[in-house]
């Protein structure tokens, strides 16, 4: 679909209250008209309402520091900066590098950086949002041609000097992100990116079909920002995993192999592999005779994935929606963190049409662009990796041990007994802000308010004395579960402290943990002088198993206005648990 | 492959019957640079032509894209 396409759709786009919602501002030195709007589009279709703001042409300085600037006042949410190189580095030292010497071609970049620095830093101290900033394209041209990369600090160097410093600032910046520019050249061609017309005509330094593909890499950042970052995919084997069908063919027969026609397939599962390692969760579901199919994948001497890769494993001949649901049970996660990987589009049309939410892979005719296909899908991007995500798969080989468990004992009593379950409650700091923030933004069940906070947000409170944040890490004789609960209590005056956000990851819920972490910070409280707490549950169409926590706790519901519940509990008066843990504080 | 006409429609987002010869950036408020430049790059796709810089500053109204397609050789979707 061309540029054109994308205008004329996003004029017909209507707000809806019910899907999210998320503003995005553009801010550019050249004319980037049309980018906008193509997010727009493809924001509407993954369901999210965006609006954007593009100040007016080249105005873009102006609007970063003036902090009254119409930018400020839209309050966005993400902000795209895009500078070309030319404009950054001065017409002059970009057209004429080597009028000047080496050491000034030098001195020339460190200044230009901390021009691009202090814009960066404005921008910070203006705004809590996340900072997407595309680097600087090489030029393709130098007047010394085969001798360029003979030079010393030649203007090639200098631009991939500059980029690298731009990388090392945001390398520690949870709100700076770099845009690589010269990635997406390499991948879209120079030629079919610039368009010299549009340029000198009207400042366009890319063309109308180069914006519609950097819309579509932007996209990458819109998932994590609306915390729709998908976590599992969902696996036909039969012409996915492996060419053939197992059940015709037998395991000697199917095409998986490192080389020829079995590649492609073996390619495929070492993108997924990676994913896994990484913190996707991966899950079986096909339709086959469950000994053929087990046998290959532990058996096959070039299967990459086995079966301690697979969370959840639906090799039946039940329908693919029916087992669909049943991983999302098994692994306690929303329908609409799923991808369905399947080849057969009759497969996933009847999804599609079953499930909406499941982020459905079109995957191609040709086994060869499997890999290109997953490769080109922007879900699973988070602004952090944490420890827990590189973690998850021993997580979920430790849970099939604590099913088998549960499956042994009679009752879950004497299962809790059996877990020896251990919790620790630690205070938030440096190493462990960017879960604080991870766990905000993906806990949907147990979440009383579902308040998401950025690693800005959470830092402002730690600086707050009012605030109290407390994390629980998990363990059991499986194995360590990882920080997995957040509390954060707000003191609203000298005796009363307010529960401003209480989440536990699902997959430590039905152990009795909550009630467990929420008594030690009661007593907690309580030292300080604290005789009253109050409690809010806003419920979402996620959030029903924390629904009833705040009673059983022991709290007393005081009223509830716009679906909102509020509660209050006097110190003291909390109904204790059995507890079948130890618990400890880290520090204090 | 659309018509000069429907070509110009969509991109301006009107009905292509109010469109004639006099038609140009003064009398179709859509009609604004940037729509004028996503004119000819559309007309570039359709039509599989390419227009020089003097060609593009040229045109003040309908009548002058019809000319300057003609001068590149189309004789199809110029007149309905």
């Amino acid at each position: 679909m061309g540029l054109g396409e994308y205008l004329n759709q996003s004029k017909k786009i209507i707000q809806n209250p019910s899907i999210n919602s998320c503003k995005i501002a553009i801010l550019s030195n050249f004319t980037i008209n049309g980018l906008g709007e193509v997010m727009q589009v493809l924001c509407n279709n993954q369901k999210i309402y965006a609006e954007v703001y593009t100040p007016d042409y080249n105005q873009y300085m102006q609007e970063i520091f003036n902090k009254s600037s119409r930018l400020y006042k839209f309050s966005p949410n993400i902000i795209f900066l895009l500078i070309d190189t030319e404009y950054m580095l001065g017409g002059d030292f970009y057209s004429f590098p080597y009028r000047l010497t080496n050491k000034e071609r030098e001195n020339n970049i460190e200044k230009k950086f901390q021009e691009l620095k202090s814009l960066i830093i404005s921008l910070e101290q203006n705004t809590s949002c996340k900072i997407v900033i595309n680097n600087f394209l090489y030029p393709l041209y130098s007047s010394r041609g085969i001798l360029e990369n003979k030079q010393d600090y030649g203007i090639k160097k200098a631009i991939m000097d500059f980029n690298n410093q731009l990388e090392d600032l945001a390398k520690n910046d949870s709100q700076l992100f770099v845009f690589d520019i010269n990635s997406f050249v390499m991948k879209e061609g120079y030629n079919s990116i610039m368009d010299s017309k549009m340029d000198y005509l009207a400042d366009m330094k890319l063309s109308p079909s180069a914006i519609v593909s950097l819309a579509k890499e932007y996209l990458a950042y819109i998932f994590p920002l609306m915390s729709m970052t998908k976590k599992c995919i969902i696996l036909d084997l039969d012409n996915t995993l492996w060419g053939g069908i197992i059940g015709e063919e037998g395991i000697s027969n199917i095409k998986l192999s490192p080389e020829k026609e079995g590649k492609p397939f073996y390619d495929f599962q070492k993108r997924l592999l990676e994913l896994s390692e990484r913190g996707i969760i991966l899950a079986i579901n096909s339709r086959n005779n469950y000994n053929d199919a087990i046998e290959v994948i532990k058996n096959h001497p070039y299967m990459l994935l086995r079966e301690d890769n697979f969370a959840s494993i639906k090799i039946n001949w039940d329908d693919k929606v029916k087992n669909i649901k049943e991983i999302a049970n098994d692994l306690n996660i929303g329908i609409d963190s799923l991808v369905f990987i399947d080849d057969d589009k009759t497969n996933r049309e009847f999804v599609k049409k079953m499930l909406p939410e499941v982020f459905v892979v079109e995957l191609p005719e040709s086994s060869c662009d499997y890999v290109k296909t997953l490769e080109a899908l922007k879900i699973f991007n988070s602004f952090s990796i944490t420890k827990e995500d590189l973690e998850k798969k021993e997580m979920y080989v430790s849970q099939k041990k604590r099913d088998e468990l549960k499956a042994k004992v009679s009752d879950l009593n004497s299962f809790l007994n059996e877990l020896k379950l251990e919790g620790e409650i630690i205070s938030v700091n440096d190493f462990n802000i960017s879960r604080t923030s991870q766990l905000t933004q993906k806990t949907n069940q147990f979440n009383l308010t579902t308040k998401r906070y950025s690693e800005g947000d959470i830092n402002s409170f730690l600086k707050d004395e009012n605030y109290l944040l407390k994390l629980i890490r998990v363990k059991d004789k499986f194995g360590d579960y990882g920080i997995t609960g957040l509390a954060v209590f707000k003191k609203i005056d000298n005796s009363i402290s307010e529960l401003d956000n209480f989440l536990l990851s699902c997959r430590i819920l039905g152990k009795n943990i909550e009630f467990v972490f929420l008594q030690k910070l009661i007593d907690e409280l309580g030292k300080r002088e604290i005789k009253k707490i109050k409690a809010r549950f806003i419920p979402t169409s996620k959030n029903a198993p924390a629904a009833n926590f705040l009673r059983e706790a022991g709290f007393i519901l005081e009223g509830k206005s716009g679906g909102e519940e509020n509660y209050t509990l006097d110190i003291g008066k909390e109904n204790k648990k059995n507890i079948f843990m130890e618990i400890k504080y880290a520090d204090s | 492959m659309l018509t000069l006409k429907e070509l110009v429609a969509k991109v301006l987002d009107i009905d292509k019957r109010i469109i004639n010869n006099e038609s140009s950036p003064e009398n179709i408020p859509s009609w604004d640079s940037f729509n004028g430049l996503m004119i000819v790059s559309e007309l570039e796709t359709n039509f599989n032509v390419k227009f020089t810089l003097e060609e593009v500053v040229a045109v003040r109204n309908f009548k002058d894209i019809k000319e300057a397609l003609e001068r590149h050789g189309i004789k199809e979707g110029l007149n309905d």
